[in-house]
């Protein structure tokens, strides 16, 4: 009889835990509290909190492993691993819920949407996300995945009363489902040929049949499918424009950098874990994956005036710098997706902050016109927007740059010349569109109207994303620092 | 013997009840003629002692979902669209997607695969064979997929959280 | 004090700049001096620099260390050597005069633009005085972005577009250049096992030769499009002629030479082979050529004043790039030298351009005529800066051009021959240019009343005209503090 639920098991689910029961707490307390501002404030605050004890019991997690020389800690039999990989991640969804849940609380008074179920799903989908780092069994995996998709199905839907976020949720979950089944079928090709649902034994099989078996084969080409889905790679990309485009723009933050970074764990988890031994299979698909990524999401950029969809495509294109990332397949490339995402994780977040802060009353603030003459109207937003998007076009001195260099890098490294050029070209093109933002709020015509306001927490994550995106770029040690956890042994 | 014509039986009550189900131009009669196929396949379940799956399918099929069929389509107005054609134009891509599923099967059916023999046996004397099916698959639950049953537990909450919200009419 | 005296150089604007954001927005004196005390500031501060220059010492001076990006082997290493040192001067020389010329011509968003100006500097000082390929390339870009908003927010009629084009070209080249760079430190570390951007460290890597080749394409891209070289010219006029005054100042004067500093500091000593190989000196001969003579012919056909400028431009940096690959004595250090002409010059024109455009708002070379009788000092300034862009003897045009084609002479006769034919032709656009506009009678009335030099214009001159008269009358100081870098240089690439 094996251990029921030891210490061990405990201690690796700890923060999964507790994004559970805040989640829980959140949709109760609402119950409790009086109707009122007041009280929807004090959800958002819970919220908080749960992040906070959740980033204690990872950072437990974190100090332990570092104290041990960074074993991997496996519990549940092997369903679940707690690794740098994992911890690396789950940072990522820590600091991205945290600062969707910080830019929520106006946007959605002003929508008149304010609920406690929009926290607490906000929790569950990081919840999700969390077995997406570090489970290492395709059932915790798939459940995982499934908790974050479909609590962001809804999240994308919150605005009832929009039709735009009614279709895009529509079309988001439609298409979602459809890659959760292709995935879903990826894995059932893997259980078959090992019998077994832990990804050690997958390996085992898959080494076994050797990359040129039509089986493995079946389950890249459905697994990939499946995953560029999720990460809005093309051509497996249209999702992502109408999503992002009708949802609520602290949701979409949230989607575009949690739930890509999310898809790209699960992405590593399976493709450098069991599928490693079948890399031939699956090396050429990544390629024209990433390639189709960088084109699309460039070209398609260029002649967007919605700037939830100019970010949308732009989106595109940074998982396909990322994807390249895996296609240089060394330690570096690893780091390199690491810090890429990490540091993506600031700077869109900044960027549709801007936005958040120009949706009041009616002006719904997506469109580029929006942003014109930004610069007289409030020149704090709009040069905390230029550093965003600086550091989204790859320019020093912010984060964005490290991010690049690191993915260039890694494909120098292993010799992929080619393909890193390609990737500069792309990355020259791209500053076009965001320069195109940068003239509007500079150069453009100054929209009348009253003067925008942040609420406290708006104030606080757009000091802390704009701390982090140059603070990094000028001194990106610590950054570096932790996206070498992935690669320890 | 008798498995063998109860198998012919249940795989009878399975093809006819799919094909009629999809025939029918009353959606009231397709949907019974659905439960009479699902009927069946819980039939085929049992016959390989896979008691659990064939109460699970019982229950949740039959008893759950199909009856929440019927409800949608007796509630909906079907009077228009049961005089329209009942083919969409998208049949060319249904056969395709047949004849691939069926090349699929038949593969694996002609070819065998290396691991499905050795899951089969693990499954006929493997530890624990006395214990009914139902139990093994209790204790599997609670042990070795005990965590997967908890992330589904958040799931279905998820489910149930974000489909009421949709559902609920606006407050203000 | 000493041993940090560059980054006090590097710092000097950045702490001006922050001075510009403490300053209170409303008065507009007040911040104009600011600006002007930091732009100042910033030159005098690299004057214990020149003074403690050794001249003749070989490697780097002033050197500073400080761990950066430990995980890359990034230092924050800064170092100065002849080559760099006329650069620094002429930053931080430019800048105050970029600064000082901007008092009457703009009004419009002081704060910003002053600010802008001075981290613009503080990219370029960056620039020279890295000693780290990593601190070089972020220092580099860095440069870009003041520049974007100078031109695309004070700039003429087509602004943005000149801006957007500068950035994405500029861009274009140097993400192509750091894919180099990353491959000379992926070779270096391959062969030595530690990661490391120091220019002196990476000079002993030995790199196969297919490989060396394709590093020195890719740092051509990024330094030829900054230059820039033939044909990849075609954002310096866009950019020359809707940036303000400051910016075309700035432009001329010291963005165009982080290009040939490139070529000189990385290209040349990094990729010695690759430098000599015959075909590639051809190839840049040639486009150097071409860019001398068609910058000069197309200078000739321009309408426009200061397109005429930006044109003469081209011609003369491709002065400076033929010299570099004559790979002799005389051409490396006739270029070094030349670069700082051409950023005197090139400067003073542009600065004479911007102050008549201020008094008749137009470029129009049509619409002047006989400038000289209603402002004789203009006159005269002009006349100067005339001769010294043309290279007329006893200026400093003449020295840099006069070496530049003895050591191209050396190289390759044709060349020498084509080069002199760029000068002729140098000398006859700039000449026409003078002789419609400041001689003869004044052929339109609003002509007649424009307002002479004011004396805080002729204080933007005479810095620039000083400098000038030195070159050309004793050059000597300037050819010792060359010489043990262009040495340097020349043992690594002379090696067949």
């Amino acid at each position: 009889m094996t251990a029921f639920y030891t210490g061990t098991d405990h201690f690796a689910v700890l923060p999964a835990l507790l994004l559970a029961l805040f989640g829980c707490a959140v949709l109760l307390f609402e119950f409790v509290l009086p109707v009122g501002m007041a009280s929807r404030r004090a959800l958002a605050a819970l919220t908080l909190a749960g992040e906070g004890f959740t980033a204690y019991s990872l950072y437990r997690q974190h100090s332990y492993l570092s104290s041990q020389g960074w074993p991997a800690l496996t519990a549940f039999q092997g369903a679940v691993t707690i690794d740098g990989l994992a911890l690396a991640f789950n940072w990522m969804f820590l600091a991205a819920a945290g600062l969707a849940a910080l830019i929520s609380y106006r946007y959605l008074e002003t929508e008149g949407e304010h609920s406690g179920e929009y926290y607490g799903l906000l929790l569950f989908a990081q919840f999700g996300m969390f077995f997406l780092a570090s489970g290492t069994d395709l059932i915790v995996q798939f459940t995982g995945l499934e908790t974050m998709a479909l609590s962001f199905y809804v999240l994308v839907g919150f605005l009832r009363g929009r039709r735009r976020s009614n279709e895009a949720a529509l079309k988001y979950f439609v298409l979602g489902v459809l890659s959760s089944g292709l995935i879903l079928y990826g894995f059932s090709v893997l259980y078959g040929i090992s019998g077994s649902t832990k990804l050690s034994a997958v390996a085992g099989a898959v080494a076994g049949r050797g990359a040129g078996d039509p089986l493995i084969w079946l389950a890249v080409a459905t697994l990939g499918a499946g995953l560029f889905f999720k990460i809005a790679a093309a051509p497996f990309h249209m999702w992502a424009p109408d999503a992002y485009d009708g949802g609520p723009t602290p949701v979409v933050a949230y989607l575009s950098v949690a739930s890509k970074a999310a898809a790209f764990v699960l992405l590593l988890r399976l493709f450098l874990g069991p599928l490693a031994a079948a890399r031939e299979a699956w090396q050429g698909l990544t390629v024209m994956v990433a390639l189709a990524s960088l084109a699309v999401g460039t070209i398609a950029a260029l002649s967007q005036d919605n700037v939830k969809r100019l970010l949308a495509y732009s989106s595109i294109a940074h998982g396909g710098y990322v994807l390249l990332g895996l296609v240089a397949g060394n330690a570096r490339g690893l780091q390199g997706i690491v810090v890429y995402l990490l540091t993506y994780v600031f700077m869109n977040t900044g960027a549709f902050l801007v936005l958040v802060l120009l949706r009041r009353g009616e002006a719904e603030g997506n469109h580029i016109d929006d942003l014109s003459g930004l610069m007289r109207r409030s020149p704090a937003a709009a040069v905390l927007m230029l550093l965003f998007l600086l550091s989204l076009g790859g320019l020093p001195p912010s984060s964005g740059f490290i991010a690049k260099y690191y993915i260039f890098l890694a494909l120098v490294e292993s010799g992929h010349y080619a393909l890193a050029a390609v990737g500069a070209i792309f990355a020259a093109a791209g500053l076009y569109y965001y320069f195109r933002l940068v003239k509007t709020m500079f150069g453009g015509r100054e929209l009348a109207g009253e003067p925008l306001a942040a609420s406290m927490g708006t104030r606080v994550a757009m000091v802390s994303t704009a701390v982090v995106t140059l603070g990094l770029g000028l001194y990106p040690e610590p950054l570096l620092q932790l996206a070498l956890l992935p690669v320890k042994p | 013997m008798i498995d063998t014509a109860l198998f012919y039986v249940f795989a009878l009550m399975t093809l006819g009840g799919g094909i009629l189900c999809i025939t029918r131009r009353n959606a009231v009669h397709a949907a019974i003629w659905l439960i009479a196929s699902l009927m069946g396949v819980a039939g085929l379940f049992l016959l390989q002692r896979a008691e659990f799956l064939f109460a699970v399918q019982i229950v949740l099929y039959i008893g759950g979902i199909m009856v929440l069929f019927l409800f949608v389509i007796m509630l909906i107005n079907l009077d228009t669209a049961a005089a329209e054609r009942q083919y969409s134009g998208q049949w060319k891509l249904a056969l395709g997607a047949v004849v691939l599923a069926g090349g699929e099967i038949a593969w694996v059916m002609a070819r065998g695969l290396p691991g499905l023999g050795a899951a089969a046996a693990v499954q006929d004397g493997g530890e624990g064979g006395s214990d009914g099916n139902v139990e093994r698959l209790a204790d599997l639950l609670f042990s070795e997929y005990l965590l997967p049953f908890e992330i589904v537990s958040i799931l279905l909450l998820a489910a149930i959280v974000g489909s009421v919200f949709l559902a609920r009419r606006r407050t203000s | 004090m000493e041993g940090r005296l560059l980054s006090l150089i590097l710092l000097t604007p950045l702490a001006g700049v922050l001075l510009l954001l403490l300053t209170p927005g409303g008065n507009r004196r007040l911040i104009k001096l600011m600006a002007n005390l930091a732009g100042v500031a910033g030159f005098l501060v690299t004057i214990p620099l020149m003074m403690n220059f050794k001249a003749g010492t070989r490697g780097y001076q002033f050197t500073e260390r400080l761990p950066w990006i430990p995980s890359l082997g990034v230092e924050y290493a800064l170092g100065v050597d002849g080559i760099s040192l006329l650069l620094v001067a002429l930053t931080a020389l430019a800048g105050a005069l970029a600064i000082l010329c901007s008092w009457g011509a703009v009004e419009e968003r002081l704060k910003e633009f002053y600010a802008l100006l001075l981290l613009q500097q503080a990219g370029m000082m960056g620039v020279f005085l890295a000693t780290d390929f990593f601190l070089f390339y972020f220092c580099w870009e860095l440069v870009l972005i003041p520049m974007y908003f100078i031109i695309g927010m004070w700039g003429g009629e087509r602004r943005l577009y000149a801006a957007i084009k500068f950035v994405l070209y500029t861009v274009l080249g140097s993400v192509l250049m750091l894919l180099g760079i990353l491959a000379l430190y992926w070779q270096h570390f391959q062969q030595t096992g530690i990661y490391s951007f120091d220019i002196v460290k990476l000079m002993q890597v030995t790199l196969p030769p297919g490989t060396e080749h394709w590093i020195f394409w890719a740092f051509f891209i990024g330094f030829a499009i900054k230059v820039p070289m033939f044909p990849f010219h075609t954002w310096l006029p866009d950019a020359h002629v809707e940036a303000p005054t400051a910016g075309s100042v700035i432009l001329a004067a010291v963005l165009l030479k982080m290009g040939t500093y490139g070529f000189v500091r990385f290209s040349l000593p990094l990729l010695p082979n690759a430098s000599a190989d015959r075909t590639v000196v051809r190839v840049i001969a040639v486009l150097s050529l071409i860019a001398i003579l068609y910058g000069a012919l197309v200078s000739l056909m321009q309408k426009d004043w200061k397109r005429l400028v930006a044109y003469s431009s081209v011609s003369h940096m491709g002065f400076c790039t033929l010299g570099i690959f004559a790979l002799n004595h005389a051409g490396i250090a006739g270029s070094a030298l030349q670069q700082v002409n051409h950023g005197i010059s090139t400067s003073m024109l542009f600065l004479l351009v911007g102050i008549i455009y201020e008094r008749r708002h137009t470029r129009e070379i049509a619409q002047y005529g006989g400038l000289a009788h209603a402002m004789p000092g203009f006159a005269k300034v002009f006349a100067f800066a005339v001769f010294s862009s043309a290279g007329l003897p006893l200026l400093n045009g003449f020295i840099g051009e006069f070496t530049i084609l003895q050591g191209v002479f050396a190289a390759n006769r044709t060349w020498a021959a084509f080069a002199v034919m760029g000068v002729v032709l140098g000398a006859a656009y700039l000449l026409w240019l003078y002789q419609r506009t400041m001689l003869g009678a004044v052929t339109r009335e609003e002509n007649r009343g424009v307002a002479d030099l004011t004396p805080r214009e002729w204080l933007t001159f005479l810095p620039l005209m000083a400098w000038a008269l030195w070159i050309g009358l004793y050059p000597k100081p300037f050819f010792d503090v060359l010489d043990a870098p262009v040495r340097a240089i020349l043992e690594r690439v002379a090696v067949r």
